[in-house]
């Protein structure tokens, strides 16, 4: 490995770390927010718990989706450099 | 006398004590027979040292590391029959291809046995395994009838195989056998399901709404809207599918690098719970429960 083909590993592998450390905070974030929604739900009305949990779960994976891209790019930007 | 309370992580403590011995030599192979040193008939052993990042390639991209260290003859028995699979493959696929088939047959294999074992036990009156089953059934034919309705319970079957398929598959990876891994985890099979989901929405649309109608929807709020839309379809392939390969690649990358760095010691266990117990039983309802849903926008007035 010489040159720039080092610097571009170095600038893949740093980018990957920025990448998976910003694209953590959003779905993190909103995942959080979702599942207090649910316990305040749950605590309201215990009857529908079940119902409750099952779209709890949905929209926690929707908006987890964008972390997953994430991780993918960081793994695409780690592995084919 | 007082007997001693038995306590739940001393079972991890005695796990981590027998375990250490063991984990130090994981990088040696034990053989039996002539050593070649000394001459002497015994045990001895030989050792290959590798690193992390050889452990990820020889895990995650088998050809290249094979074919890097020069042992890709090995996989197959001879480099002929390595290239004459390459040549049916693909450049550089022989050997991912075929483990990705082989574990897919195994998964395939399972729910033939059981459907058979399954069939062989229904009764009028429920023997304890057709109970176990009916429950899994009617728990997802609640399902689609709550969010379809009750004259459309005729997805039940399409949504239970998606479920059960993707569920077998990420169980796949608990089993500590070398070569068995989840076929989710190769981004073809996630990409396929995805693909066919979609493709049973929009029949399902074409059908219940009529072509004219179907075609409209595309034109709406506004008519050059509609390459907008079109890329919108096309995405619920993409995000339904990288959704389930990420997360199944990324908790097995995680369970690699953190088990390697502890030297396997008990710390794997409890990193396959969440990663491929939890993790695994969410994500295949998530994926049928999404299927579902994209049926129910299309369907439901």
């Amino acid at each position: 490995m010489q040159g720039m083909e080092f610097v571009a590993k170095a600038a893949a592998l740093l980018g990957s770390g920025i990448c998976m450390g910003i694209g953590a905070l959003g779905p993190g974030l909103g995942e959080g927010f979702v599942a207090g929604k649910a316990c305040e739900g749950i605590a309201r009305s215990p009857e529908n718990a079940n119902l409750i949990t099952r779209t709890m779960l949905v929209g926690q994976a929707v908006s987890e989706s964008t972390g997953i891209y994430s991780l993918v790019i960081a793994l695409l930007l780690i592995f084919s450099t | 006398m007082k007997k001693k309370k038995f306590k739940f992580w001393m079972l991890f403590v005695i796990f981590a004590i027998i375990e250490l011995p063991f984990s130090l030599n994981l990088d040696k192979t034990l053989h039996i027979g002539t050593n070649p040193k000394t001459g002497n008939f015994s045990f001895w052993t030989t050792s290959h040292p590798m690193t992390l990042q050889q452990k990820i390639e020889e895990e995650f991209q088998p050809d290249q590391y094979l074919k890097e260290s020069g042992e890709h003859g090995s996989f197959y028995g001879s480099e002929k029959l390595y290239d004459a699979f390459e040549n049916f493959f693909g450049e550089g696929k022989a050997v991912g291809a075929f483990k990705l088939i082989r574990v897919l047959i195994v998964v395939d294999l399972v729910w033939l046995f059981l459907a058979f074992y399954i069939r062989k036990a229904l009764l009028r009156i429920p023997s304890k395994r057709q109970i176990a089953f009916e429950l899994v059934y009617s728990f997802f034919e609640d399902l689609v009838v709550d969010t379809l309705g009750k004259e459309r319970i005729r997805f039940t079957p399409y949504i239970l195989t998606i479920f059960l398929f993707i569920w077998t598959s990420n169980m796949l990876g608990l089993i500590p056998i070398p070569g068995l891994m989840e076929p989710t985890r190769n981004l073809n099979v996630p990409l396929g399901m995805g693909i066919i989901a979609v493709i049973v929405v929009h029949y399902f649309a074409i059908k219940h709404k009529g072509i004219g109608n179907y075609l409209k929807g595309y034109a709406e709020p506004l008519f050059f809207l509609a390459p907008l839309n079109l890329i919108g379809e096309l995405s619920k392939a993409v995000s339904i599918s990288f959704r389930l390969f990420g997360n199944i690649l990324g908790g097995a990358i995680i369970i690699l690098v953190v088990s390697s760095l502890v030297n396997f010691i008990v710390l794997p266990v409890g990193l396959n719970l969440f990663f491929g117990l939890f993790v695994g039983t969410i994500q295949a309802f998530v994926f049928t429960m999404l299927s579902l849903t994209y049926i129910a926008v299309e369907i439901n007035d």
